[in-house]
Parts: structure tokens; sequence; C-alpha cells
């Protein structure tokens, strides 16, 4: 009898400790890094000039007439660059076809040295300046055809920049 | 009567859970990555990359009670600012780890109780949103996040 009741002391002891409530706890950051604003500029249009039906003609990004975008932002920052870009310049109802995109960035307002890459729409990563700044060139090729009517083509290029 | 005891004490043991089964871990920081002064930025629960999350685990058959501890503004590191945070009431999304298991959401601000059917452990996943004043310092921000979990 008396060990039965030690037995039974100890049953309750266990069933009381297995239905008793626990708690843990755990943590885990929350963490934000607060850059100022970014501009963009398009400084300088991508001009090709004069073009001849049938004659494919190329800007490079070292050309002065090459497009440039002037950025300004967070110093040191990481910042992805995308292009919209056209397929053709157009004039009216008539296309000229553009392509084989050329880019290049610079911290500084010079091709020299700069960073090539193809503008595209897939985001090139690049980065601002230790004094917030940044460069983009843009080059590409218009291709004529040979009845290619005459006139004033345009098309428009887009540059969008987001922090990363 | 000694093995007749014991018998009963082993048959109210076997369902009962090991201390030591119950777990809850932080995983991944709720990170906004960078945000600009003066626009605010939100992360969703179900951001596979940026939310926030920890894991749970208890048995089925059991209750889990949550509740966080969340923070309303973040610190500037270093000091120097504080970055306003808040948490909206579909901002905390439970799934268990069951194939089967159907992501709940619900409320960071409140307590919750689940109960555990076809999962012995799930995963939380936290989401929220930052509000940087326009003349926010720039620079690295953090707090932190505590899930308080108690096990029925």
């Amino acid at each position: 009898m008396r060990t039965l009741t030690r037995v039974s002391a100890t049953v309750a002891a266990l069933l009381s400790l297995a239905t008793a409530a626990q708690a843990q706890s755990a943590n885990i950051n929350a963490t934000a890094v607060v850059y100022q604003a970014m501009t963009v500029t398009g400084a300088r249009a991508l001009d090709f000039g004069n073009v001849f039906p049938g004659v494919a003609k190329s800007i490079a990004v070292a050309a002065a007439t090459s497009g440039r975008f002037d950025l300004t932002g967070q110093a040191s920052a990481n910042v992805n660059l995308t292009f919209t870009l056209p397929t053709n310049l157009t004039s009216g109802a008539n296309n000229l076809p553009i392509g084989t995109w050329t880019g290049c960035t610079n911290a500084t307002n010079t091709t020299t040295g700069c960073t090539t890459f193809t503008p595209s729409g897939s985001a090139t990563a690049s980065a601002f300046s230790g004094t917030g700044n940044l460069f983009v060139w843009v080059g590409g090729t218009v291709t004529p055809a040979a009845n290619q009517a005459a006139g004033t083509y345009n098309g428009t290029v887009t540059l969008t920049a987001a922090y990363f | 009567m000694l093995r007749c005891a014991c018998l009963l004490l082993l048959a109210l043991l076997g369902p009962l859970p090991l201390l030591g089964q119950t777990q809850v871990v932080g995983i991944r920081d709720l990170n906004f990555g960078p945000v600009i002064r003066g626009v605010p930025n939100a992360v969703a629960p179900t951001d596979p990359v940026r939310s926030g999350q920890f894991y749970v685990r208890h048995r089925i058959g059991g209750s889990v009670q949550l509740r966080f501890t969340l923070p309303t503004r973040l610190t500037r590191v270093g000091g120097g600012g504080n970055l306003p945070i808040s948490f909206a009431t579909t901002d905390a999304v439970a799934q268990g780890t069951a194939g089967s298991s159907v992501p709940v959401t619900f409320n960071p601000n409140a307590t919750q109780t689940f109960n555990l059917v076809t999962s012995a452990d799930f995963n939380i996943r936290l989401g929220g949103r930052v509000s940087p004043a326009a003349n926010q310092a720039t620079g690295s921000y953090r707090g932190t996040v505590t899930l308080n979990v108690t096990f029925f």
C-alpha cells in the first residue's frame, strides 16, 4: 500500500509536468537601409545625324552624339539599370530599325575607362561613385532599308534605375 | 502491484511530448533592404527573400499560442534617428510543413492560437512596412522582432 501510494504520487507529478504549458521565444532582426532619393536625367540624345537608304550607321558610346543619362544617388550604393529600348525609330507610319545597343557607365563624366555593358530589359548592376554620381552612355545602330522613306525618325530610350 | 502501477505510468506517458520536442527558431530577418527617404516601403509576408521567418515545432494534436513583440521604430545603427515601422493585420502567414497544409494569414499584432492537425511543425513569415521621413537620416536601421510561443 505504501508502494502504491508512492507510485501514484509519481504518476501525478509526471502528469502535471506533461500538461503544463511550455513557453519559448526567438528573435529576428528587422532591418532597413535608408538612402537619399535618386535622380535620373536624360542629359543627351542619341543622335545618328544623317543616314542614307541601305547604309547602316552606328554611334559608339564614346562618340560625341551618343546618348547619355546622368544619375545622382546615395554615395557608393548599388543600383540596377534597366532599359526600355525601341526596335524602330518612327517617322509617321514609317519605321527605321534600330538595335545592336551598346552601353557604358562611369563614376565621372567621361567615357575613358568606362565599364561597358549591353543595355536591355534585364537589369545591369552598377554603383554610384563615392560622391553619389553615375553616368551612363548609350550607343546603337540604325539600319535603313534600301527604300527607306526620307524623314526625321525618333524613338524613346528609357532608363529605369533602382537601388538594390 | 508495483508492476501494474508501472504499466499504468507508461500508458499515461505514451502520447505525451518529450521535453525538447518543442522548438521556436528565428530563421530569417525581416529585411526591407534599401528604402528611399520619404517613400514608404512594404515587405509582404509572402516575399520569399525579404520577409522575416520563424520556425515552430510541437506535436500533432497540440496547440501553440503565438504572440509577437513588435517594434514600432527601428533604430539607426550608430545613433541619430529612428525609423517608424508598422505591421498590418495581414502581415503574418503561418503554414505547416506537410504538403497538404494551407497558409493561414493572421494579425501579428494580436495573440493567435493554432491547433496542430496535419503538421507537427510550421513556418511563420512576417511582413511589415517602414515609413521614412523626407528628412530621414541615411544609414542602416535595426530593430528586434520577438516571437513568444506557448506550447500546450
